[in-house]
C-alpha cells in the first residue's frame, strides 16, 4: 500500500498533496481572515534551528523509509515548485497591498499572498523537501555533490531565513529639514512614529541635475515634442534643434544665472542660479532672439510663444541627490554623505537617501532618509553566496559537458 | 553615434545576415564560399556591437535603460549564440532562427525609435547596473535560443523522428540560461539592498522574475527525473512565454501600478 502510493516517485500523491496544501491554506485564510502570525527574535530563530535539526535527524535516521524518501524526492519537490509558482502568479497579477477588503480575493488573502496561509504551508512543505534532499547529499560528504549542496543548501537558507527574519526587519523613514536635527522616524505600515536610538542632523541637502532640455509644448493637447537635434545633444552654445517649420539655435548659455534689475541674466553661484539660454528662432524668413529659462519657485520660467505652441526649457532630471548628515548616538559622532545607491551604516542600522520634497525639486529643504535594520541579513547573504558558488560550478558543468543528454 | 545613425546600421546588419545566409545555403561543396558567408554573418553582429559601443560613448551611460536599448543588445547577442552552437555542436540550423529573431528585434526598434536621452536616474547609477542587466540579457538570449531549438525539435520529430543532438542543444542552452537567470536574480537582490534598503519586496517585476526562474527550475528537475525528451521540448518551447511576460508583459499587469522598476522612463 505504502509503496504503491509513495514508492518510486509517487507523482500522483505529490500533486494531490500540493493541491491540498494550497486548498487548506486558502480555507484557513478564509476562516481566520488574517495572515500568518509573526514570531520575533528569538522565537523565529529557535523555530528555524529546531526545524533544521529535525530535518537532519529524520534525513539521517529514516533515509530508507518510503514515506520520508517521498517527502524528500523530486516528484514532491516539483509539485511544490509548481504550487509556489502558482501562488506567485496570483501575487504577480493581483496588486499586492491593494485595498480589496470584503471581496472574495481579499478574504482569501490574495492581495497579501506572500504573507498568507497558502504560501506559508506550501513553503514549509517545500523546505522539508529541499532540506531532506540536502541532508542526503551532504551525509556522507562527497566532493562530487558540492554543487548540489551549495545551490540547494543556499536556497534553503535564503528561503527559511528570509521568511522567518521578515518579522525582525525594521524599515522606517526619517524626515529631516536642512539645519535641523531629528531622532524620530515614521513607520509606514503601522502609520505611527517611533523614537530612534540615534539622531540625524541634516547639514546640507543638494540636488544636481542633468542639462536642461528645449522642447515644444502644445497646451491644447498637453503634449511635449522634442525636436530633431544636430550633433550636439546637450543644451549649450551651438546647440541646434528643429521642428517642422522652424529651427532653434542656442547663442549663449549660462547653467547658473539670475536676472538683474533690468531683467538681463547674470551668472551666479550654483545654489541660487538657474539655467538661461539665449536662442535664435528662425522661421520662414523671420528670426528672433530671446532668453529662455527653466524657472524656479522665485523666477518665472522664460518661454517663447510660437502660434499655439510654446518653446520651453525644462530643467533636467535629477542626477544626484545628496544629504550631508551628522549622526550622533551610541555609535559616537559620524559625518556622512548619503546618496541613492550609497547608504551608510551606523550602530546596526543602515541609512539610505530615499527622497525629498519633489514639488520643490532642487529647492527642497526636506530630505527623507530611510533607516533599515535587518539582523537576519548575514544569514541570507550567506545563502546568496552559496547559491552563487553552486551556480558557478553548475555553469562550469554546463559548458564542459558536450556529449548528448 | 546617435539614433539618427541607427537605421542605416540596422539595415546593413540585416542585409549582412540575409546575404550570408543565402551564400551559406548555396555553398554546399565550396568551402571558400562557406567561409566567406560566415565572415559576412559575423560582420553583421560585429557591426551592431560596434554601434552599441559608439552609442554608449555618446550617451555617456550604458545603453541599457530602455526596452529599446536592451533590444539592441539582444539583436547583437542572439546571432552569436547561434554561431557558438554551430562551432561547438556542429548544428547549423539554430543560427538562422537566431538571425531571424535578431532582425525582428531590430525591426521593432526601427518602427518605434527611442528618444535620445542621456539621463540616468540616481537609482541606476550603481556598479550593479551593468552586471545585473547584462547577465539577464545573456540569460534571456540563451533561453530564447533554447526555445527556438525546442520548436525546431518539435517540428523535426513530426517530420523525421527524434534527433539526440537537437535535444542536447535545447537542454544545455536552457541549463546555461538558468544559471544566468540565477545570477541575475541574486545580483538584482544585492543591488536592491543597496538602492532601496531591502533585497526582496515582492515587487511585480521581482515576482515575475521569480516565476520565470521557477519555470526553469521545474524544467531542470523534470529533466533530472527522466521525463520524456519529447514532452520536455514542449515545456521549453512554452516556458519562454513566461519570460516574455516578465520582460515586457509586467507593465500591463494590474499589479504593476506600484512597481518600482519602471523600465520605460515616463
Ligand atoms: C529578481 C528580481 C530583480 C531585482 C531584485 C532587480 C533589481 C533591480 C534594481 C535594484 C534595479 C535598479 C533600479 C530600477 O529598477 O530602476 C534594476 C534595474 C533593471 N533591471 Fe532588475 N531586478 C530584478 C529582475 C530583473 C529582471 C527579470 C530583468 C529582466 C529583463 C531586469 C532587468 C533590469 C533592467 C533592464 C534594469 C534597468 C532598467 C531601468 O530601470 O530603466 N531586472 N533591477
Amino acid at each position: 500500500m505504502m509503496k504503491a502510493w509513495f514508492g518510486d516517485g509517487g507523482f500522483r500523491v505529490s500533486a494531490m498533496v500540493a493541491v491540498l496544501a494550497v486548498t487548506i491554506g486558502f480555507a484557513v485564510q478564509y476562516m481566520i481572515g488574517t495572515g500568518v502570525p509573526v514570531f520575533h527574535w528569538p522565537y523565529n530563530a529557535l523555530f528555524v534551528a529546531v526545524f533544521a535539526a529535525l530535518l537532519l535527524v529524520f534525513g539521517v535516521l529514516f533515509r530508507n523509509n518510503t514515506f520520508v524518501l517521498w517527502i524528500g524526492g523530486i516528484p514532491f519537490g516539483l509539485s511544490l515548485i509548481f504550487a509556489i509558482a502558482f501562488l506567485s502568479l496570483i501575487g504577480g497579477v493581483i496588486p499586492q497591498d491593494g485595498q480589496v477588503a470584503g471581496s472574495l480575493p481579499g478574504r482569501l488573502g490574495m492581495n497579501r499572498i506572500f504573507s498568507g496561509w497558502p504560501f506559508l504551508l506550501v513553503v514549509l512543505l517545500f523546505l522539508c523537501n529541499l532540506g531532506l534532499s540536502v541532508v542526503w547529499k551532504t551525509v556522507p560528504f562527497r566532493f562530487s555533490n558540492l554543487q548540489f549542496m551549495l545551490f540547494h543548501g543556499g536556497f534553503w537558507i535564503v528561503l527559511a531565513c528570509g521568511l522567518a527574519g521578515a518579522s525582525d526587519l525594521q524599515r522606517v523613514i526619517i524626515p529631516v529639514y536642512e539645519g535641523r536635527e531629528s531622532s524620530r522616524a515614521y513607520i509606514p505600515h503601522e502609520n505611527r512614529m517611533m523614537q530612534l536610538p540615534f539622531s540625524v542632523f541634516l547639514e546640507d541637502f543638494s540636488i544636481e541635475e542633468y542639462s536642461p532640455q528645449i522642447v515644444l509644448y502644445d497646451p491644447q493637447n498637453d503634449r511635449v515634442m522634442s525636436g530633431r537635434q544636430g550633433r550636439e545633444t546637450e543644451v549649450r552654445i551651438g546647440y541646434k534643434a528643429s521642428w517642422p517649420g522652424f529651427q532653434v539655435e542656442v547663442l549663449d548659455y549660462m547653467p547658473h544665472a539670475i536676472p538683474d534689475s533690468s531683467g538681463t541674466p547674470r551668472r551666479t553661484g550654483k545654489s541660487e542660479g538657474i539655467p538661461y539660454a539665449k536662442v535664435r528662432i528662425v522661421a520662414e524668413g523671420t528670426r528672433v532672439e530671446r532668453w529662455l529659462n527653466t524657472g524656479s519657485p522665485f523666477i518665472r520660467p522664460g518661454v517663447v510663444q510660437l502660434d499655439r505652441y510654446f518653446l520651453v526649457m525644462f530643467p533636467g532630471s535629477p542626477k544626484v541627490f545628496r544629504s550631508g548628515v551628522v549622526l550622533t548616538g551610541a555609535g559616537g559622532r559620524k559625518t556622512v554623505d548619503l546618496e541613492v545607491n550609497k547608504p551608510a551604516a551606523y550602530a546596526g542600522w543602515k541609512l539610505y537617501q530615499m527622497g525629498y520634497d519633489e514639488k520643490a525639486g532642487r529647492w527642497s529643504q526636506l530630505s527623507l532618509i530611510e533607516a533599515v535594520r535587518d539582523p537576519w541579513l548575514p544569514a541570507v547573504y550567506c545563502g546568496f553566496i552559496m547559491i552563487m558558488a553552486g551556480n558557478a560550478l553548475f555553469f562550469w558543468k554546463g559548458i564542459k559537458r558536450r556529449e548528448t543528454v | 553615434m546617435t539614433l539618427s545613425d541607427f537605421p542605416p546600421v540596422a539595415f546593413t546588419a540585416m542585409a549582412f545576415w540575409a546575404i550570408g545566409s543565402l551564400l551559406r545555403l548555396s555553398s554546399r561543396r565550396r568551402p571558400l564560399l562557406a567561409y566567406a558567408s560566415y565572415g559576412i554573418m559575423v560582420a553583421g553582429a560585429l557591426l551592431l556591437g560596434w554601434f552599441i559601443a559608439a552609442y554608449w560613448h555618446t550617451l555617456e551611460r550604458p545603453p541599457l535603460r530602455t526596452l529599446g536599448e536592451t533590444r539592441l543588445w539582444y539583436a547583437a547577442f542572439i546571432p552569436v549564440v547561434g554561431f557558438l552552437v554551430e562551432l561547438r555542436w556542429k548544428i547549423a540550423w539554430l543560427k538562422y532562427y537566431c538571425m531571424a529573431l535578431a532582425a525582428f528585434f531590430l525591426s521593432i526598434n526601427l518602427a518605434h525609435p527611442d528618444v535620445f536621452d542621456k539621463a540616468l536616474m540616481p537609482a541606476l547609477q550603481s556598479a550593479w547596473f551593468v552586471p545585473h542587466v547584462i547577465v539577464y540579457l545573456v540569460g534571456y538570449v540563451l533561453l530564447a535560443a533554447s526555445s527556438a531549438a525546442a520548436w525546431h525539435n518539435i517540428i523535426s520529430v513530426f517530420r523525421s523522428g527524434a534527433d539526440r543532438l537537437g535535444y542536447a542543444v535545447s537542454h544545455y542552452l536552457a541549463l546555461l540560461g538558468f544559471v544566468l537567470l540565477t545570477f541575475g536574480l541574486v545580483f538584482g537582490a544585492l543591488w536592491a539592498k543597496e538602492a532601496w534598503g531591502h533585497y526582496w519586496t515582492w515587487d511585480p517585476k521581482e515576482t515575475w522574475a521569480f516565476i520565470s526562474w521557477l519555470a526553469y527550475l521545474g524544467y531542470l528537475h523534470l529533466s533530472a527525473h527522466g521525463t520524456g525528451r519529447d514532452k520536455l521540448q514542449w515545456y521549453l518551447a512554452l516556458s519562454f512565454l513566461v519570460l516574455l511576460v516578465c520582460w515586457f508583459g509586467v507593465n500591463y499587469m494590474p499589479s504593476a501600478q506600484n512597481s518600482v522598476h519602471s523600465y520605460q522612463p515616463n
